[in-house]
């Protein structure tokens, strides 16, 4: 929990037709949220940088650069904001690709105003989920970087071999001694701040560490 | 053309006639008036005469008086010599025999009168104011000799009482009295009276001559004027003094004195009309000279009335006369010379037509022969009637004319009879069927016998245009007329027709024909209908085509707005709830939801006027509204192609067409653009479509900003086309589409890119 949770979100619109945006940031401003709305995708890339919590409002259909297009974008860029796709064509197959690159949802226009906000709160805690996710990892990660180059080699053969990682195993396979595999490991697991070795696995899954090599 | 007989009998006949009617009544005519103005010079100078003669007969009295008064004046007569005065008077007397008295009165009252007394016997009387013995009177002869002397005891007669003797002294020259009936002779007469006046200016007595006027009346009974016309003499107060029958003159007045009738009251109802009314008010005469006609009795009457024109004598004199009096015998002369006039015009007449007749018989036998040849019962060259020589060369020239016509005629009737084509002779101001080929019953199926007499217009279809009327139209102007038309088997089957007329006119406009050509065209008309169906059904297929693949962009056009109107039907459900009292807010959100729901409409309706079914009838719409439209339908497209169009429209104008296909041109041209702007990956991709008037018709181009079109490529016919999955069938509908609509469509090269330009006519084209 080093991101303070404490910014408010925003909710982010992008469409090219004023009226749409006009009448939709009034409508959820006057719900209560912050509504920031952009004519194309290019100038909301132009002025978010991920920073900020919230959602995105995005319309498929959009000259230039369309909402898929910036979705890609975004995912190429790492920035994660969960995306609410609105359309007026509602076709099945650009749906199907919208949520396959991880959309939150595709609504048909017009839609129903209840189900927007359902969506928007849903995507805003989404948002704040995984901004919290995130943090853990990013702090996992920082105390899997603090290991020693031989504890790092030991901690990625335990968590590549879940099935052999006793310290016969490892002190085999390094050409090490098992006591010098026993310390290193003591020191491993205090370092990371776990435990088992089961665990150790777990989170080392979850940061993506050992594949890294 | 006139007959000649009618020339000859008018010539020969007719003219004379008329001349001698025109020469009896001018002679007529002129005659009367000549000899009426003879009538009325007659007529005043009998009144002249009547007059001068009037003046002769009066003016020994004043003489006589003017004499006496000279006598008196120089004393020659004086109290003593009274005897001496009476033989002075007694001369005057005898001498002049239409005297009655003359005598002499003065100032004392002294008083002598000498006067006729019968035949050959004088009277004298002599009153002497002083003496004891006042009136003494005397009978004497025609020597002077007294014959009895006699006093008159009981006399009162005192001169200076009497009017003549006042007038005269109160006047102080000669006067005379108006004229009145003499007591003691009862006759008509007037008083001459002169005043004495002393050397120093004092009227010492009057001397006064009594004059008969029965003369002036003997005189009028004399007179003679025309046969049966009279004259009479009125005074100033319009008595009659002086008439032909002197016993009318003398009427007992209201107090039974003898006076003069007035002309209103005279026993003569012919000179009352002859004078007319020409008293005035107050009983005088008018006395101007006049002339005027009357009837009376049922006869003309010519009448003149002419006053004297002396001094002291106001009188006036009537003169009148009948008119036959004057032309009585010429009018006789004149009926008598008009019925020989017409004698003599009615045997010249028929002398003149006899020999018109004779003139005219060897012409006529010309023309029945002619007829007879015409009618084919005598052959050209059989011998002719006696005629003219000039008729003969005549009859030669025809009758080689006719021989040649004929042969002709013969010719041309076979290839009129046998042509292949149907040929009509009709009446060009009626439309009937003067003549007609067996062609032309054989296109209409039917016994040619049947159709002469016909009213061509009876074997076309109800509907079609009426053909008269159309000859009408172009006669004069066209040399012919020509016209496709739907007609009537006389089965009832439908069949089209050409017809191509000429108009031929022989000589006057009466005989006026139209020789006209009919061909049977239905079989190249159904192909042609077929044709015309195809192509209207692959406009329609193809616009159905271009609504499948709009829709989608369409529905999203749609959606556009309706999300507009959730979303601010949202706002406004929120400020109602929340802030109840913030109703300006929600009454601008309302607008706001009109103006996003009109916009919505303005789709729908740009798609209606896409689908819409006119049954390709050419209606008169706005373009700028047409182009708004297409527009509408192409925008989603162009968006997705990141392409703009443009309207720069020029003034709206309505044009004539077929909407809907109008509109399918335009969107095909339009999304042509979008999709080569877009395949050719051009950086700036805009549409401009703008109008331009041009004389009878607006041009609009729609140009785009991509590569243009190649030149190998031959636009606007089917199947070429640049696009992967065009099949080439748009510009060849959208050029089909814009000639049906009486436009044309082409394609240049701009310097910004491809440009299509077609037009469209602002007027109803004729059908």
């Amino acid at each position: 929990m080093t991101e303070p949770a404490t910014a408010t979100p925003v909710v982010f619109l992008v469409d090219d037709d004023e009226t749409i945006r006009v009448s939709l940031a009034r409508a959820l401003g006057l719900r209560g949220y912050r509504v920031r709305a952009f004519a194309s995708a290019q100038a909301f890339l132009d002025a978010y940088d991920g920073k900020a919590p919230g959602c995105l409002i995005l319309d498929y259909g959009m000259p230039q650069m369309d909402g898929l297009a910036l979705q890609r974008r975004l995912i190429e860029t790492d920035i994660r904001i969960p995306i609410i796709f609105i359309t007026g064509h509602g076709g099945i197959p650009e749906s199907v690709q919208a949520i396959k690159h991880g959309a939150l949802d595709f609504l048909e226009k017009p839609f129903k105003q209840s189900v927007l906000i359902e969506r928007i709160e849903a995507a805003i805690e989404l948002d704040r989920v995984q901004r919290v996710e995130h943090a853990e990892s990013s702090a996992a990660r920082a105390r899997f970087d603090a290991l020693t180059d031989r504890e790092r080699e030991i901690a990625r053969f335990m968590v590549a071999n879940p099935g052999a990682n006793s310290s016969k195993d490892v002190a085999r396979h390094l050409d090490i001694s098992p006591r010098t595999v026993d310390h290193h490991r003591a020191r491993i697991l205090e370092k990371i701040g776990v435990n088992t070795v089961a665990e150790l696995v777990g989170l080392a899954m979850e940061v993506d560490f050992g594949k890294d090599a | 053309m006139k007959s000649l007989g009618v020339i000859l009998a008018l010539a020969l006949a007719g003219l004379q006639l008329f001349a001698v009617t025109i020469v009896v009544f001018s002679s007529y005519f002129t005659s009367e008036r000549t000899l009426l103005n003879h009538a009325r010079t007659q007529l005043v100078d009998a009144g002249q005469n009547v007059i001068e003669h009037t003046k002769s007969f009066l003016a020994p009295a004043r003489s006589a008086a003017e004499l006496s008064t000279a006598l008196a004046e120089n004393e020659i007569v004086r109290r003593e010599q009274r005897a001496l005065l009476e033989g002075l008077l007694f001369e005057q007397l005898r001498a002049a025999p239409q005297f009655a008295g003359v005598y002499y009165g003065d100032e004392e009252g002294n008083f002598v009168y000498v006067s006729r007394n019968g035949p050959e016997r004088f009277l004298s009387k002599i009153v002497r104011a002083n003496a004891e013995l006042r009136t003494i009177l005397l009978d004497r002869n025609t020597e002077f000799e007294l014959l009895a002397e006699r006093p008159d005891p009981t006399d009162t007669y005192d001169p200076r009482t009497r009017p003549w003797y006042q007038s005269a002294k109160g006047t102080l020259r000669s006067i005379w009295t108006d004229p009145y009936i003499f007591f003691t002779s009862r006759s008509p007469g007037i008083t001459a009276a002169t005043p004495v006046i002393g050397f120093d200016g004092v009227v010492q007595g009057v001397a006064g001559v009594d004059i008969e006027i029965r003369e002036l009346s003997n005189f009028l009974s004399r007179l003679r004027i025309g046969q049966t016309g009279a004259a009479f003499v009125l005074n100033r107060n319009g008595d009659v003094i002086a008439h032909p029958n002197p016993a009318l003159l003398t009427t007992a007045g209201e107090d039974g004195a003898l006076e003069f009738p007035s002309i209103e009251e005279i026993a003569d109802p012919l000179a009352r009309a002859a004078f007319g009314d020409r008293l005035r008010s107050d009983g005088t005469v008018n006395a101007r000279e006049a002339q005027y006609d009357f009837v009376y009795g049922g006869e003309r009457y010519v009448s003149q009335i002419m006053p004297f024109g002396l001094g002291e004598i106001p009188w006036t004199i009537v003169v009148y006369a009948p008119e036959n009096d004057f032309i009585g015998t010429i009018k006789d002369n004149r009926r008598l010379n008009t019925l020989i006039a017409i004698g003599i015009a009615a045997v010249t007449g028929l002398l003149g037509l006899g020999l018109a007749n004779r003139i005219h018989a060897p012409v006529r036998a010309f023309a029945v022969r002619s007829s007879l040849v015409s009618q084919g019962e005598v052959a050209p060259d059989a011998p002719m009637p006696r005629t003219y020589k000039e008729l003969e060369n005549a009859n030669t020239t025809l009758v080689n004319e006719i021989s040649q016509r004929k042969r002709t005629e013969r010719e041309y009737r076979l290839t009129f009879d046998l042509a292949s084509r149907g040929m009509i002779y009709l009446d060009e101001m009626t439309g009937r069927i003067l003549r007609l080929n067996a062609r032309f019953a054989e296109i209409f199926g039917a016994d040619p016998a049947d159709l002469e007499g016909r009213a061509f217009q009876s074997l076309l279809a109800t509907g079609e245009e009426d053909v008269v009327a159309l000859f009408a139209a172009n006669a004069g102007v066209q040399s012919g007329v020509s016209f496709k038309a739907e007609a009537r088997r006389c089965d009832g089957a439908p069949i089209w027709i050409n017809f191509t007329g000429v108009f031929i006119r022989s000589g006057d406009a009466c005989e006026s024909y139209v020789v006209a050509t009919i061909d049977d065209v239905t079989q190249a008309r159904v192909s042609e209908e077929k044709i015309d169906e195809l192509n209207r059904e692959l406009a329609h297929v193809a616009r159905q085509q271009i609504m499948g693949e709009l829709a989608t962009g369409l529905a999203h056009e749609l959606n556009q707005p309706l999300t507009a109107i959730t979303q601010t039907v949202d706002a406004a459900q929120y400020i109602v709830e929340n802030r109840p009292e913030d109703s300006a807010e929600v009454a601008k959100l309302l607008g706001e939801i009109d103006q996003q729901t009109h916009q919505a409409a303005d789709i729908i309706r740009a798609l209606r006027g896409f689908i819409r079914k006119e049954d390709n009838r050419a209606t008169r719409f706005s373009i700028n509204e047409l182009l708004e439209q297409a527009r509408r339908l192409v925008l989603s497209e162009a968006r997705r192609q990141s392409a703009e169009i443009l309207l720069r429209p020029g003034p709206d104008v309505k044009v004539s067409a077929v909407r809907v296909q109008v509109a399918q041109v335009l969107v095909n041209l339009l999304r042509n653009a979008v999709e080569a702007m877009a395949e050719a990956g051009s950086p700036e991709r805009k549409v401009v479509v703008s109008t331009r008037l041009g004389g009878d018709d607006l041009t609009i181009e729609v140009e785009d900003s991509g590569p243009g079109v190649s030149p190998d490529l031959r636009l606007f016919s089917q199947f070429e086309t640049t696009k992967a999955e065009g099949m080439g069938l748009g510009l060849s509908i959208s050029r089909t589409l814009i000639e049906s609509n009486g436009g044309r469509i082409w394609y240049d090269n701009s310097e910004r890119g491809a440009r299509f330009s077609f037009t469209l006519p602002l007027k109803p084209e004729d059908p």
